[in-house]
C-alpha cells in the first residue's frame, strides 16, 4: 500500500484530568501502531485559547500526531474519536502531497535562480564588449 | 498628455493597474507588491503567519490588497479554513 503522511490534530475537553489525557494519547498511539501506522511525531501542545467557543468552552487541550501509514489507521482513529466524549474536535490532514509539491517548487526556483545568475554574467561581458568596440574603432 | 503621465505614474512599480467590476462601475485599483513571501510549504498550524492575511473582522484578505499570486491565495485560503475548523482562527470576530 502506498505510504502516506497524515497530521491528526484533536482538541480535548480542557477540564479533563492530566492523567486521563495521557492515557488517551497513549491509547491513540497504540491504536495507530496496531493498525500498521508509524508515529513520526507526537506533540502535546497543551491548553490553548479557542478562537470561538466549542461546547461552551473557551479553551482546549490540543494534541498533534504525525503519522506514516496507509489510511487504515486514520479510519479507525476517526471512528473512535467521533464517539469519544473527551475529544471535542478532531481533524486529519494529508500532508505528503503538499510537501512534495513544496519541494518541487523549491527545486524549480533554485534552477531558475542559477540560470538567472549565469545569464546576468553573460550579459555583463557582452555589454563590456560593445562599449569597448567603438572606442577601439 | 497629462493623462498619459498619470498612467505612467500609476504604473511605476511595473505591476500594472487593474480594474475590478463591482456593480455597474468598474473600480480602478493599483496592484500592490506583496508585503511578504508565501512559503513553499504553507503550514495550516502556523497561526501567527496566517494572521497576517486575516484582518480584524476575521475575513480572508483579498488578493488585490495583499498582492500575492492567485496560486498562493488558493493555498492560503485552504490553510486558513483548516485553522478555522480547529478553532485556531475565528470564522467571524466582532
Amino acid at each position: 500500500m502506498a505510504k502516506r503522511t497524515y497530521e491528526v490534530m484533536y482538541i480535548i475537553n480542557p477540564e479533563t484530568d492530566a492523567e486521563k489525557i495521557e492515557k488517551l494519547n497513549e491509547a491513540v498511539g497504540k491504536l495507530i501502531e496496531k493498525e500498521g501506522g508509524e508515529i513520526v511525531r507526537m506533540d502535546d501542545i497543551g491548553i490553548r485559547n479557542l478562537a470561538y467557543p466549542i461546547q461552551k468552552k473557551n479553551t482546549g487541550h490540543y494534541v498533534l500526531f504525525e503519522i506514516n501509514g496507509t489510511g487504515q489507521e486514520i479510519l479507525e482513529l476517526e471512528r473512535r474519536m467521533r464517539v469519544n466524549d473527551l475529544v471535542i474536535r478532531y481533524m486529519t490532514v494529508r500532508v505528503d502531497e503538499d510537501r512534495k509539491k513544496a519541494e518541487a517548487i523549491k527545486a524549480k526556483r533554485e534552477v531558475r535562480n542559477e540560470k538567472r545568475t549565469t545569464k546576468f554574467r553573460s550579459d555583463e561581458t557582452e555589454s563590456e564588449e560593445t562599449t569597448e568596440a567603438p572606442a577601439e574603432a | 498628455m497629462a493623462d498619459r503621465e498619470m498612467e505612467v505614474m500609476n504604473d511605476r512599480d511595473g505591476l500594472g493597474v487593474g480594474e475590478d467590476v463591482i456593480g455597474d462601475r468598474p473600480r480602478r485599483y493599483q496592484r500592490r507588491r506583496p508585503k511578504q513571501m508565501v512559503p513553499d510549504y504553507l503550514d495550516w498550524k502556523d497561526v501567527d503567519y496566517l494572521r497576517q492575511f486575516v484582518p480584524e473582522r476575521g475575513k480572508i484578505m483579498p488578493r488585490r490588497i495583499s498582492g500575492i499570486s492567485a496560486k498562493d491565495q488558493r493555498r492560503l485560503a485552504t490553510a486558513i479554513k483548516r485553522a478555522r475548523a480547529m478553532a485556531m482562527l475565528p470564522f467571524v470576530a466582532d
